[in-house]
């Protein structure tokens, strides 16, 4: 045993200083794609939105194109596809929002409605957060249980998972709702006191993705009302750490790079 | 290209035929054409793989479990799909589905089962209780139910229910254009995602003999072994976090950290989704990327192999694993179990030697004969070192030229297409329908029939190893259920 502590005192310091210091994700690192409505022309856009399984690219009322973040598995497809420059690669990590309708880029109404600190930020000082699987695909558990690796170490944050959802003050929900799992998610809810969150985490929670099928509900805001949405296919855990600090109100949300383009790493609210 | 010896038999007769056939039973499903419904088993005979048909009439046959004890979860399975009774099955409950009707808990009302559950005493009295765990379980883990028969610390019996993830990802699969169906196949499991994608792959060039370019591959063969690497990693940290191990529990945590951000790096994606599709892979490995991999693997296995030495001299971990959640090699033959589960006790068994593809190699599969969790803890982590040893030979033998091979029509009815992910043996059968489309797809990944032996592994078991024993089955719910 005092070989593991030799080990444990030896070993040099590596946590992120994330959301102190911007964390930079590697060039190739695919978190989603982006639209830039205003360099559309309509023949790369159905060629685009002909090669998107989760249908995240898609026509609105207008006829125009619009991505939905919230579908979008970042396949990179479209990109392959596109010819006029209007879809890249985004490999930003801090994709968290408050709002269903802000994740949908190039829709005629820009969202602002919802607030960017859900419940004022009561959980600012620690978060207990019970997870719940309805139907993920396995690697979204493995990028949170990620969070408690040396690299990320969510503790030093304030964030903590709990075995009980009578001790959680946010619902952290992974994959698709599925038939079976529709009941245990409500129970899990109720069981929580309130005030509560609610995070979905990955594009399969925030959407159902491409889960077309009778077994499967969709997206958690089917079942419950999401107060942050993480997308992701799985969502990173830096992207996991963004969504539950919005979750206790400690980080902003970050727009889209583009096409106005926005400084990448969260400001630590004052509180 | 899986080279299938065609045999039919009548439905009386299929199971003296397997019987007969001996080998491993790796799948068992029904298909139907009109009105005619067909029972589909695919066995791996000696030096062969044998496809057996039989043409189902009426609403009932007899059933193979009695006989063939790997058909067990198969049949139930076919039971829940079909409405087709397996006359003889010892234990037809409801497998995938869940419903109304399946609220309440049932256990098996006798003490013996048949085929099924050979042996193992069940206990009964006052003081007996059933304790549900799952299907939120505390901690973050997948979906799955176990029910927990005990009188307090000895498991008297543990039945496991799954498929509360089942997202039908096999008629998906089919509904979807061709070319975005490996986007489906990657998501079935998705710490398998390479896995599942290659013998997704393996199928449809099977159907349209597609041949793989060599430079593909070589990659796809990288990529394999690098997610056989972190989902190996995956279980040393989860068995050295029951243990208590908390540096241990930290630096493989790290150490598979390094290895998705390896990944991120060459292919932008941390669990390699993206990168497989049909006629071979959709990134290149240039020769940064190359060398990007061979240094980190460098260094990455100094460390790996300085905390592994710590870890196997470590009391507190050994004693926990050894002789925990025991699987004689009997039951693991007898039940088909396949990946480091099989090959720690004793099986010899290994898709990429059996099945062979994408240009793997001969290579020394690991094998223990002690069956317990020590056992396949050991066996993992030997086949660190070959993996290892196979993203250098493959990155050494990586040969110019192109990376696809555009997939052609299909010319073949139907193919099976195979892979050995980290967690063992993952099958694809897929249905011809037109020169470019999907008409049936039967997946069965290797968590199906490993976790088929969950209950047997805790025959006189103690409450306490439960995760140590789970973990060191390293099962994939999600893969399970599909």
């Amino acid at each position: 045993m005092i070989k593991w502590f030799v080990r444990g005192v030896t070993r040099r310091r590596l946590t992120t200083r994330y959301p102190r210091a911007a964390e930079a994700p590697p060039a190739r690192f695919r978190a989603r794609a982006l639209l830039d409505p205003d360099a559309v022309d309509p023949r790369s856009a159905a060629a685009c939105a002909a090669v998107c399984l989760p249908g995240a690219l898609g026509a609105d009322a207008c006829g125009r194109l619009r991505l939905d973040a919230g579908r979008c598995i970042a396949c990179g497809l479209c990109v392959d596809a596109c010819w006029d420059g209007s879809l890249t690669i985004d490999s930003g990590y801090e994709l968290a929002t408050t709002s269903r309708a802000r994740l949908v880029v190039g829709e005629q109404a820009r969202a602002s409605d919802g607030s960017t600190r859900p419940l004022g930020g009561v959980f600012r000082r620690s978060l207990h957060i019970r997870h719940i699987d309805t139907g993920s695909d396995g690697a979204v558990e493995q990028e949170i249980a990620a969070l408690l690796s040396p690299y990320y170490d969510m503790h030093r944050l304030g964030l903590f998972f709990t075995a009980s959802p009578r001790h959680a003050d946010a619902l952290l929900v992974t994959g698709p709702v599925t038939r079976p799992m529709e009941q245990p998610l409500r129970r899990t809810y109720e069981a929580m006191p309130e005030p509560r969150v609610v995070v979905a985490a990955g594009t399969d929670a925030c959407s159902g993705s491409f889960w077309e099928a009778p077994e499967v509900l969709g997206g958690v805001d089917r079942v419950l009302p999401v107060d942050v949405y993480i997308p992701g296919d799985p969502p990173s855990p830096i992207a996991l750490l963004h969504g539950l600090l919005l979750a206790a109100g400690r980080v902003r949300e970050v727009s889209p790079p583009h096409p106005e383009p926005q400084p990448s790493a969260a400001k630590m609210s004052s509180g | 290209m899986i080279s299938l010896q065609d045999r039919r038999c009548e439905q009386s007769a299929v199971a003296a035929e397997l019987e007969r056939i001996g080998g491993r039973l790796m799948m068992l499903f029904m298909t139907s054409s009109g009105a005619a419904r067909e029972l589909f088993a695919i066995v791996r005979a000696d030096t062969s793989t044998i496809r057996l048909r039989s043409t189902i009439t009426g609403d009932s046959y007899p059933a193979l479990t009695p006989r063939v004890a790997a058909a067990h979860w198969f049949e139930r399975e076919i039971h829940d799909l079909w409405g087709v009774v397996p006359e003889g099955h010892p234990r037809l409950e409801p497998l995938v589905r869940h419903g109304p009707e399946q609220g309440e808990i049932a256990l098996p009302a006798n003490g013996d089962v048949g085929a099924e559950h050979r042996g193992g005493e069940r206990l009964s009295g006052p003081g007996v209780f059933v304790f549900p765990y799952g299907p939120v379980r505390s901690g973050v883990f997948e979906a799955a139910q176990f029910l927990v028969q005990t009188g307090g610390e000895d498991v008297a019996y543990c039945a496991q229910r799954l498929f509360f993830k089942r997202r039908g990802a096999e008629r998906r699969i089919c509904e979807v254009p061709l070319e975005l169906a490996v986007l489906v196949a990657e998501r079935v499991s998705g710490t398998s995602s390479v896995a599942h994608a290659l013998a997704f792959s393996h199928a449809v060039e099977s159907l349209a003999q597609t041949e793989v370019p060599v430079r593909a591959q070589s990659i796809r063969r990288v990529l394999a072994e690098l997610e056989r690497l972190y989902n190996h990693l995956e279980v040393a940290v989860r068995e050295c976090e029951d243990a208590s191990l908390s540096v241990a529990q930290a630096q493989f945590a790290a150490l598979k950290e390094r290895l998705h951000r390896l990944a991120a790096e060459v292919v932008g994606h941390r669990f390699l989704r993206g990168a497989v599709i049909a006629g071979g892979v959709r990134v290149d490995l240039d020769a940064s990327a190359v060398d990007l991999i061979g240094d980190t693997l460098r260094d990455w296995e100094r460390d790996f192999k300085r905390v592994l030495a710590v870890l196997l001299r470590t009391d507190s971990f050994l004693d926990r694993l050894v002789s925990a959640g025991p699987l004689s090699a009997r039951d693991a033959r007898d039940f088909g179990c396949v990946g480091p589960v099989a090959r720690g006790s004793g099986i010899d068994t290994d898709t990429r030697r059996e099945l062979p593809y994408d240009g793997y190699p001969t290579f020394a599969v690991a094998r223990h004969s002690d069956g317990d969790a020590m056992a396949r803890m050991e066996v993992r982590f030997a086949e660190v070192d070959t993996s290892l040893a196979l993203i250098r030979e493959a990155l050494h033998s990586l040969a110019a030229g192109p990376v696809h091979n555009r997939v052609g029509a299909f010319v073949s009815d139907t193919a099976l297409g195979a892979a050995e992910s980290a967690r063992g043996e993952t099958l694809y059968w897929l249905h011809a329908a037109g020169a470019d489309a999907l008409g049936f797809c039967k997946l069965r990944a290797a968590s199906f029939v490993n976790y088929g032996i969950f209950n047997r592994v805790f025959d006189s078991q103690v409450l306490t190893d439960f995760s140590f024993i789970e973990h060191s089955l390293g099962l994939s719910p999600a893969g399970c259920d599909a």
